[in-house]
């Protein structure tokens, strides 16, 4: 049990802590909002006049301010990445709760959303009390005109009103078009609508400037519930403290709690809050942003391009000042073939002190890829005559990136497995193809590379690496290095590695799906008392399983820590 | 670059609207304010336009994405042929609903959301896209080959156990080999 416990501890204390420090000092300023404006001074006249409203709309409007400055941080995606890199700096706790980021983007999205609604919810009720407790004492505080306005007028007519309303239908087309399956199936117009944030950023600067609510500013002078001296107001207080006119101004000074105003109540309005929780974060990421645009407008070299079994294409390219880390991605963008998309490729090579060029592996799957594929490789059936020197123009490629993902974590454990399925194994065979140059540096001690596939002819993509490491390690004297396990899940017939080279491949290749709970219980057993990095790149149905095994493995001692790879 | 599929979009505002359409109309009818017969109209056109677009359309292309017990609201809305497979009809229709809301406080959001819906269906009409139901898929049975249903009744002819016997002094003639070659391990 203590050991369950520990397992589930490693690998998901961190976010539920995050998640716990963020729900707390969320409710905290709620309820600090919700008080000041119950019980202020400052507040006594507005108070009575829009009651409950008034405390709910202001509470809400502060966790929306919270949220909208930390909305645009997890999406800072360079700044995220040279975090990542600093590993002297952070822990890896910290690192991997940076994996999470697009989780939290999430989360504070709906939390935008729902306090959106409940803040219009409350200045719809404060909009009928403007309207139906107009105020004749204290002029200064009303926004409607006159008594019993119609409240669609005060929403349509002032700068709040109607800057909270085209927020409100921008926040509604964002939401609608960032559910899954949107995202999945139209990727582009989630894209456009999220795009929008700009001009929802702009709008809600101007909403807060507009300024209907109003504090008193001489409280000292004129404390609420005071009495003016002219006249008897009804009105303005209640009615245990009414004085009827007989009472003279001596005896009202007798009695307690009632006292004389020295002067009327003055309101104004407040200093717009918001920009100072947003504009700090919003100047971040647009700066990010330029930095992005600026760092991939010079277009990249295509040294090479190889095509591989099972519609998959190599392209090796060239960018002067390139850096990246195994694990890292790109986006590559093709202006020919489209101008505005930009997808997502992890890097199989990674530039290198003796190769400066950087690669990646394209799976064709999709109208992008197969335009792109037409493009790298004409049709091979025209008949006219190619001169000798013909040049090959390839479309022009702009590379943004790179970015950091889970995957760079895989040299910081002792012992690692990573799990890949199909073309997910992309990022291992970077660190794959970065190990071949060099292992001893790094603190990996043990690399488990498990690796399933639908088709033989997909194992072909890194054959050549995989023998080439096996190898290399076997004369370094490092048998226990590397340890490969291929899994063919297509059943149908008997199939092997036919040639001699890949010799090491063929005794490794397991026909049929891979047990997950035996694989991970021998691994538990070779490295007892260790903590494991167990990384995923595959479809969603292996993930959640790996996960569920890593949050509850027990046995030998061993602590799994699970590293999920995802992009969009 | 691909086709775009504004269908779906507009079904994921529709619900979205008539969900804040009918919260819209209990508020207006629970706190019984000035207009709420329009607040009641509000909750039974929010109902109505949640089980419309509850079962999501088929994908021209692609893997499609029900909704979890979408299958009894399928059914329902396919019954209604071209009233509900075709966009324009929807488009006019969520405009109608829409309308009424308008005149009441509560509901001028949800009035506002499902107008902007009914544009979206518009232009997916225009786009020239249809609903289709997903139906699930009925799997053929499994047909065994030939080969499996008539099991050979004799076992092989083999030679009797005087010849299988793998003499000495006669080793080549024996009656069967190793079926793998015995090497070193790997």
């Amino acid at each position: 049990m203590g050991l369950v416990l520990r397992s589930w501890a490693a690998n998901e204390a961190a976010k539920h802590c995050a998640v716990v420090v963020w729900v707390a000092v969320s409710a905290w300023l709620f309820w600090r909002t919700f008080r000041l404006f119950s019980s202020g001074p400052q507040y006594y006249y507005l108070h009575q006049m829009l009651g409950l409203g008034l405390c709910i709309s202001r509470a809400s409007a502060s966790v929306l301010n919270l949220n909208c400055s930390l909305v645009l941080l997890p999406m800072c995606r360079s700044i995220l990445t040279v975090l990542r890199g600093t590993q002297q700096v952070n822990s890896r706790k910290a690192r991997r709760l940076l994996d999470k980021s697009k989780t939290f983007h999430v989360v504070c999205g709906v939390s935008i959303c729902v306090f959106s609604v409940v803040h219009v919810c409350a200045h719809l009720v404060n909009a009928v009390s403007f309207s139906v407790r107009y105020s004749d004492d204290f002029p200064a505080l009303n926004v409607a005109q006159h008594r019993g306005q119609d409240p669609r007028i005060l929403i349509l007519t002032t700068v709040p009103g109607i800057t909270g309303v085209i927020l409100v239908l921008i926040l509604f087309l964002m939401f609608t078009a960032s559910s899954y399956s949107i995202r999945v199936c139209n990727y582009e117009i989630f894209w456009y609508t999220h795009n929008l944030f700009i001009l929802f950023y702009i709008i809600l600067m101007l909403h807060v400037v507009g300024g209907a609510l109003k504090y008193q500013t001489n409280v000292d002078t004129h404390p609420p519930g005071c009495i003016r001296t002219n006249q008897t107001n009804s009105s303005s207080y209640t009615s245990s403290n009414q004085v009827p006119e007989t009472q003279t101004k001596a005896e009202l000074k007798e009695m307690p709690h009632i006292t004389v105003c020295k002067e009327d109540a003055h309101f104004q309005h407040h200093f717009p809050q918001t920009w100072l929780w947003v504009t700090a974060p919003l100047c971040l990421y647009c700066a990010e942003r330029l930095y992005r645009y600026i760092r991939g407008s010079a277009p990249v070299t295509v040294v090479s391009v190889i095509r591989h079994p099972c519609d998959v294409i190599e392209l090796r390219m060239l960018k002067s000042g390139f850096k990246a880390r195994p694990g890292q991605y790109i986006l590559l963008n093709c202006p020919s073939v489209s101008s505005f998309e930009n997808h997502a490729f992890t890097l199989t090579a990674c530039p290198t002190q003796n190769k400066e060029t950087f690669g990646i592996h394209i799976r064709v799957l999709g109208d992008w890829t197969e335009c792109l594929s037409e493009l790298l490789f004409p049709a091979l059936n025209h008949s006219e005559i190619l001169p000798i020197m013909h040049q090959r123009t390839y479309p022009k490629l702009y590379v943004d990136g790179p970015f950091g993902t889970p995957s760079e974590e895989v040299f910081n454990y002792e012992v690692s497995v990573c799990v890949a399925g199909g073309i997910g194994v992309t990022p291992f065979a970077c660190v794959l193809h970065t190990l071949l140059g060099g292992w001893s540096q790094y603190r990996l001690r043990r690399l488990y590379v498990v690796w399933v596939c639908r088709e033989l002819q997909c194992f072909y993509w890194f054959a050549n690496l995989l023998c080439d490491l096996h190898h290399k390690l076997w004369e370094e004297n490092r048998p226990d290095y590397l340890n490969i396990r291929l899994y063919l899940t297509n059943t149908q017939q008997l199939q092997s590695f036919s040639e001699e080279r890949f010799r090491p491949l063929s005794s490794r290749l397991l026909i049929g799906r891979p047990r997950w709970k035996d694989i991970f219980g021998e691994i538990g057993q070779s490295n007892q008392h260790k903590k494991v990095g167990v990384f995923c790149c595959g479809p969603k149905s292996v993930s959640r399983e790996l996960h569920k095994l890593c949050n509850s493995f027990s046995a030998s001692g061993t602590v799994f820590e699970y590293n999920k790879e995802s992009f969009s | 670059m691909g086709k775009i599929e504004w269908a779906m979009w507009a079904n994921e505002q529709a619900l979205a609207s008539g969900l804040i359409y009918l919260t819209g109309g209990i508020v207006g009818v629970a706190g019984q304010l000035k207009g709420w017969e329009y607040a009641a109209f509000g909750i039974a056109a929010g109902v109505f336009v949640c089980l419309l677009e509850y079962p999501r359309s088929k994908r021209a292309k692609g893997t499609n994405y029900e909704r979890t017990g979408q299958y009894c609201f399928t059914v329902c809305v396919k019954a209604f042929g071209p009233l509900t497979s075709n966009y324009y009809v929807r488009a006019f229709l969520h405009a109608a609903l829409c309308v009424p809301g308008g005149f009441m406080l509560a509901t001028v959001l949800g009035c506002v959301c499902l107008g902007m819906a009914s544009l979206i269906y518009l232009s997916a009409a225009i786009h020239g896209e249809h609903w289709q139901p997903i139906m699930p898929k009925s799997e053929p049975a499994k047909s065994v080959t030939q080969s499996i249903k008539h099991p050979p009744q004799n076992p092989p002819p083999r030679p009797p156990a005087e010849m299988r016997r793998k003499r000495a002094e006669d080793l080549e003639s024996a009656a069967y080999v190793n079926p793998l070659p015995v090497t070193a391990n790997e």
